[in-house]
């Protein structure tokens, strides 16, 4: 979708599978600020958004996603119900290979009709390198708790979630979710089911305000960087295409009138960031593994600028979240879905 | 000593209205009444909206309080009265701010609303503790009478200043305003309305220069990333179906404005035509039906 130019290559390969006049926008815009910024680079400017090198998208790890339709301790099957025969993939399993499934268990405990992200390594596009079964995540601030259920508000574009905590994950996440109140934020990571999640881990730890409380925002003099470092967090497609590569930014221009502000409860949130538009283009660094990607922005992520936690994936990340990935793109970056996080710096105007 | 005991009045008037005031504004800006914390974060949930509620009360009715006692009105007994509960006020919140430190290091007094984001330390202990004193020290004091001469005005003055100084000097929160003071947010965090934008664009030389090859009064898309808003207008150019790109800066004065002419369907740059400012009367500004086009 993003190569604007022939002389490109980029990793988001995928992007282009939406077929949505939406992606083709996100296209034209790359294009037109080339045509405006191009003459100029080429007589020392530079430092324009707009220019940069791209990585090599085959090195990077590839994410598939389908539903299981067999698994033996060899092979695994993945398809659509009901689609044509021949459109399956089968992936090689090998002793290296790693299932989650709630937690870390044996390839066989996949069951039929599981939703499973594959990781596939670099080069070795037929092996099956780590499966996610039925994995998702709820980010957002509770609205209703009860004994036996938490209603989450993931912002006015989504439904709303219901998040089940069995007993056996229940003091797992009250540790780092104390806070199981209406207002308070709460993320978590769980087996996904038809029609709510079943909490397994907690994806980071509550902030200690109401998500309509957040704390002002630090004042910011002079430019701000063009790389940030932070978090970077993945969420569930929700009407996206599977395995699109893209990012929701958490700090679209306000005049995009974009829904999904009002659900931010706050004006502008802890962290402050560089305003940028659906389109704009990002390169997204893992700082654990050194991977890299330029990944366009696909939405907004006005949840993540509520929470002023840090990533601890490898260190401590110097601020809260800067990017919330798509399932592919955080795999892709070498990003493990249940862990919630890698430490990640992103770059502007690339 | 009369003198000194005079100052004090208006003073600790001002702090406690000033202090009710800037938590009102906090309280509008972020739209909950239990928004100004400060040592309300001591108390359970369901305490903290009516705490933080009566302490607001409390500071308005002692300011306006000190201010009618002051003179012949409240003399006696509601004078005493309202000078010993403002000097309890400021001994609890000197106590509260002590277990506030302790308990909640990072949360700052709110003592004036936004601006005491900084945690408590010694300054702000004790400042509370100073005006524990001083409006103890107003106790006793006879009606307050304008001044009969020039040199005891200016003495007056002269002493509340010194004593406001004194007070700067133990808020942490005059630095927080001086830096609010000179603070100008850098263009990537700066919401600008594209309406301004556009306003910009169509005062400048860049688009008097091609106004003659634009089709329509309003873009065919607008988008802004970090310090630049690109709008893309709907063209023809020798017969040919054209966009022309403005890039604004979104500086305050001056923008520079970057231009390219693309083809309408490919997208690539072309050279621009003859300027053609004649063939075209100059667009009227209109505002932007934004929420189709980003």
């Amino acid at each position: 979708m993003l190569k604007a130019r022939g002389d490109r290559g980029s990793c988001d390969r995928c992007a282009g599978a939406t077929g949505t006049a939406d992606a083709a926008r996100i296209a034209r815009r790359r294009l037109l600020k080339d045509a405006v910024f191009r003459p100029q680079a080429a007589h020392g400017m530079n430092h324009l958004p707009g220019h940069g090198d791209f990585p090599d998208a085959a090195r990077l790890p590839r994410a598939v996603t389908g539903t299981v339709l067999d698994v033996s301790p060899h092979v695994l099957v993945l398809g659509e119900p009901g689609a044509r025969p021949g459109s399956e993939q089968r992936f090689t399993l090998s002793s290296d290979t790693t299932t989650w499934r709630g937690a870390h268990l044996e390839a066989t405990a996949l069951r039929q009709g599981d939703r499973a992200v594959v990781r596939l390594p670099p080069g070795r596009r037929a092996v099956a390198d780590k499966i996610w079964a039925n994995i998702g995540r709820v980010t957002g601030t509770i609205v209703e708790h009860s004994s036996d259920f938490m209603i989450v508000d993931e912002g006015v574009t989504r439904q709303r979630q219901i998040v089940v905590i069995p007993p056996r994950a229940a003091g797992r996440i009250q540790v780092r979710f104390p806070t199981l109140q209406p207002g308070y934020l709460i993320d978590i990571i769980g087996l996904r089911g038809p029609e709510a999640l079943v909490g397994a881990i907690p994806a980071t730890s509550q902030p200690a305000y109401p998500a309509d409380r957040v704390p002002a925002a630090p004042l910011v003099s002079g430019h701000v960087p063009a790389a940030i470092s932070g978090s970077a967090t993945w969420h569930e497609p929700d009407g996206e295409p599977p395995g699109v590569l893209g990012v929701a930014y958490p700090a679209l221009d306000p005049e995009t009138g974009c829904a999904e502000e009002a659900a931010a409860g706050s004006e502008r949130g802890y962290g402050r960031m560089p305003y940028l538009a659906v389109g704009s283009a990002l390169l997204v660094r893992n700082d654990c593994n050194g991977a890299s990607c330029v990944l366009p922005v696909t939405g907004c992520a006005p949840v993540a600028r509520l929470f002023n936690d840090r990533c601890v994936t490898c260190g401590t990340s110097p601020r809260g979240r800067v990017a919330d990935l798509t399932e592919a793109s955080f795999v892709a970056l070498g990003g493990e879905l249940d862990r919630g996080c890698f430490n990640a710096t992103i770059t502007i105007g690339r | 000593m009369a003198m000194v005991q005079t100052v004090q009045i208006p003073l600790l008037s001002a702090l406690l209205l000033s202090g009710c005031s800037a938590k009102f504004v906090r309280i509008i800006r972020v739209g909950s009444v239990d928004a100004g914390l400060g040592p309300t974060a001591l108390f359970p949930m369901r305490l903290r909206r009516p705490l933080a509620v009566a302490m607001c009360a409390l500071e308005l009715g002692l300011g306006i309080g000190l201010i009618l006692t002051a003179g012949q009105i409240g003399r006696g007994a509601p004078a005493t009265c309202v000078r010993l509960v403002t000097s309890l006020l400021f001994l609890v919140a000197a106590c509260s701010l002590l277990e506030l430190r302790a308990a909640r290091p990072d949360v700052g007094c709110g003592c004036f609303g936004d601006f005491s984001h900084a945690p408590v330390n010694w300054r702000t202990l004790t400042r509370s503790a100073l005006l524990s004193l001083v409006a103890l020290a107003t106790i006793g004091l006879s009606p307050i009478q304008l001044p009969h001469t020039k040199g005891t005005a200016l003495s007056l003055l002269g002493l509340l200043a010194a004593e406001l100084a004194l007070v700067a000097g133990l808020s942490p929160e005059l630095g927080e305003a001086l830096v609010r003071l000179g603070y100008s947010e850098p263009c990537e965090l700066r919401a600008v309305p594209a309406d301004r934008t556009l306003t910009a664009l169509r005062r400048s030389k860049q688009w008097r220069r091609h106004a003659g090859l634009i089709a329509a009064d309003v873009p065919a898309d607008v988008w802004r990333e970090v310090c630049w808003r690109y709008l893309v207008f709907p063209a023809r150019c020798d017969d040919r179906e054209a966009e022309i790109v403005f890039a604004v800066s979104l500086r305050q004065r001056r923008p520079q404005i970057h231009t390219a002419l693309v083809d309408a369907v490919t997208g690539q740059p072309f050279a621009w035509a003859a300027p053609a400012r004649t063939l075209r009367p100059m667009l009227r500004p209109r505002a932007l039906p934004l929420s189709k086009n980003l």
